[in-house]
């Protein structure tokens, strides 16, 4: 915790936080490759929705290093990981539903949520 | 965690509804619990991840049954409890204290 006194409390709020960090190993998976959503189940902060685990995606965007919620929210340290956007259609979430059959969901997801598709 | 927050996908809460000409607060309380916050992220107090997550362990039935500023509300609790400003023994004291002086003044 820091102190603050009250003529330092504007900037403080006003000054972004940066999430982002420098890539320190290249990234596990490439734009294109298809992953499978692991079945995680931490007790603690994830930011994995649970509709998406177990299902088959494809990687959107490598969007670079980011910290990882699911330690900075137990103060457990950044433990910056490569985060993808990865795009799942409608169908493969919830199978056979009332939507459009061409609609898709955009998910952002740390590298640690997600596993190859083997083939 | 598998929390009650976690809703997507989840069927029956009805439409989202809208207000319209929503005020940013709907009262001196939620203007009050917006700023502790504020100032809890300036302190270093809740880094993003750890508010959420202080959202998160809310009661589910309260979770769903109560506007967006308690659980705010509940973050500026927990968080306090969890960086040991004070204990939910004293929170509790300090509420019956303030409930007591106001029964006192209408009295």
């Amino acid at each position: 915790m820091r102190l603050l006194q009250a003529n330092e409390v504007y900037d403080a709020i006003r000054t972004p936080t940066n999430f982002t960090r420098e890539e320190t190993e290249p990234p596990r998976f490439t734009v294109g490759q298809e992953v499978v959503v692991r079945n995680l189940n931490p007790r603690g902060h994830t930011r994995l929705p649970r509709y998406a685990k177990g299902r088959v995606g494809v990687i959107e965007r490598h969007h670079g290093c980011f910290v990882f919620p699911d330690t900075m929210a137990h103060g457990k340290g950044p433990h910056p990981q490569h985060l993808y956007n990865v795009r799942f259609t409608l169908t493969e979430l919830f199978g056979d539903h009332d939507g459009n059959a061409a609609d898709t969901v955009y998910i952002d997801m740390w590298e640690s949520y997600l596993d190859p598709v083997t083939s | 965690m598998n929390g009650i927050h976690d809703v997507g996908g989840e069927h029956g809460f009805g439409a989202v509804t809208t207000e319209a000409n929503e005020p940013v607060f709907h009262g001196q309380w939620e203007r009050d619990v917006f700023s502790v916050i504020g100032i809890y992220f300036a302190a270093g107090l809740c880094p993003l991840d750890e508010f959420r997550h202080s959202i998160e362990v809310m009661d589910p039935a309260e979770y769903l049954s109560t506007p967006y500023y308690v659980h705010w509300l509940r973050a500026a609790e927990n968080l306090a409890f969890w960086n040991g400003l004070f204990t939910p023994e004293e929170l509790q004291a300090r509420i019956e204290e303030i409930e007591a002086h106001e029964k006192r003044e209408s009295a």
